[in-house]
């Protein structure tokens, strides 16, 4: 998890005791800005972003009486999100069909991301990168998640999310130039 | 591919595989080769700023406004349960139900005398009644093709109201000049993503501010605009907020 001080504290609080309000804004309270900056990410777009922000927090709280343990809130959050995500792009693609012209693109403007050139180097290797790859790595830097958390939540193995964020990782620092140091396989020990 | 036992000393090859996977790894094998490989140090902390520099890049503060509607979604719910819960106890209760309608009516009557304000100003009261009225009485509404329903929203616009303009909305479905409740005004409807949106401008005197209400299982709004108001209607708040965004962007007044 990340190592935010909301989110420590979040880990000591019982849940189960709760009510279920002060459940709902603890949750915004810890875990929104995160969730947001995953959806921007996302879907590339504000609108979309608060619109699925926005029924993913819903649907939360419907189901918030299913959540026990405060560890987990993020992750059952996240999963809830990206199931939302999935939902609404399906059904909003004729609004998209240039998805992946977006993407190449990298850089949308009014998004109020760092717009040095450095920083947007980054973001067009983060979207070079094959979904499968970019996905766990996505949840790792931007979500703060254990390699165990993303495999549950991508309902895959720790094993291949293992082999993912590596590739993702190697690729990533290929796309930079940063693979100056000696390549894996010849370092001496 | 790579090694659990934790007191298996690691080499660089593996380390770097582990640094790649996963560079907070609290494997004891992966900390103690990384104090003392200085290589492998240099190694991990590049891949550790990469990973800090990546976040920092996408790093965006979410807007206060959304926050409000987070907790505001939730409030609108809660409420929306609670009705649906009332309503379910409702033939059960028969009996209080009238004898609180008697105590509704009574208290109307007194409020009245008393010269009390309702909670929501007539006004506002009479536009939703109109529209939704009218959503009651015509049921069947016809879905057109987007550039049929855009033609006919001007047309009926420029006899309408000469000033107000539309630009086009590749989901409205439908559009026309309706008698709703006291009033007339221009009916449409909008396909979004969260389900069919209606919306009604008719002319006249504006209401005082935006007031959002839920009325007779919609959800609703309404803004006074240049020359009259706005009513948006909706089966959920979140269909409302998308098509009132739209209208936002579309409407404009040649003037």
């Amino acid at each position: 998890m990340s190592n935010s001080g909301n989110e420590i504290d979040q880990e000591q609080v019982n849940y189960s005791m709760m009510d279920k309000k002060r459940k709902y804004a603890l949750l915004i309270e810890a875990h929104s800005q995160d969730l947001y900056k995953y959806a921007l990410w996302l879907c590339k777009d504000k609108n979309m972003a608060e619109d699925v922000m926005q029924e993913a927090f819903l649907r939360a709280w419907k189901s918030l009486d299913s959540l026990r343990e405060a560890k987990a809130a993020k992750g059952w959050l996240f999963t809830i999100f990206r199931r939302e995500h999935a939902r609404q792009f399906e059904r909003k693609q004729f609004d998209y069909k240039d998805v992946e012209q977006m993407d190449t693109i990298a850089d949308t403007n009014n998004m109020g991301y760092d717009d040095r050139p450095e920083a947007f180097a980054l973001r067009n290797a983060l979207i070079k990168l094959p979904k499968d790859y970019r996905e766990p790595l996505e949840m790792q830097v931007l979500g703060g998640f254990s390699c165990d958390e993303i495999a549950s939540i991508l309902d895959i193995s720790s094993s291949a999310v293992m082999t993912r964020l590596f590739r993702a990782r190697k690729k990533m620092r290929q796309i930079l130039g940063h693979e100056t140091m000696p390549q894996l396989g010849v370092v001496g020990n | 591919m790579y090694t659990n036992e934790e007191n298996i000393e690691m080499n660089c090859l593996d380390f770097r595989r582990l640094a790649l996977s996963d560079p907070n790894s609290s494997q004891p094998s992966f900390i103690i080769h990384g104090k003392e490989c200085p290589d492998c140090r240099q190694y991990i902390a590049g891949v550790m700023q990469m990973d800090a520099d990546l976040s920092k890049s996408i790093d965006v503060q979410m807007p206060a406004s959304l926050m409000a509607r987070l907790e505001l979604n939730q409030i609108l719910e809660e409420e929306a349960q609670e009705s649906a819960r009332k309503n379910s106890g409702l033939r059960r209760y028969a009996m209080a139900a009238s004898f609180a309608a008697a105590l509704f009516v009574s208290g109307f009557f007194a409020s009245n005398y008393f010269g009390s304000a309702s909670l929501i100003d007539e006004d506002y009261q009479a536009l939703l009644a109109g529209v939704a009225e009218h959503m009651n009485e015509q049921p069947l509404t016809p879905v057109w093709d987007a550039q049929k329903a855009n033609e006919s929203a001007n047309t009926h616009l420029a006899n309408y109201d000469g000033e107000m303009q539309l630009k086009f909305l590749e989901n409205l479905q439908f559009s026309r000049i309706c008698p709703m409740g006291q009033y007339r005004g221009l009916h449409a409807s909008l396909e979004t993503s969260n389900g069919q949106v209606t919306f009604a401008y008719i002319k006249g005197d504006r209401v005082d501010d935006l007031l959002d209400a839920s009325y007779k299982g919609y959800v609703a709004r309404i803004k006074p605009v240049r020359g009259g108001n706005l009513i948006i209607m909706s089966r959920t708040n979140k269909a409302l907020q998308v098509a009132d965004r739209q209208l936002e962007k579309a409407i404009y007044w040649d003037i």
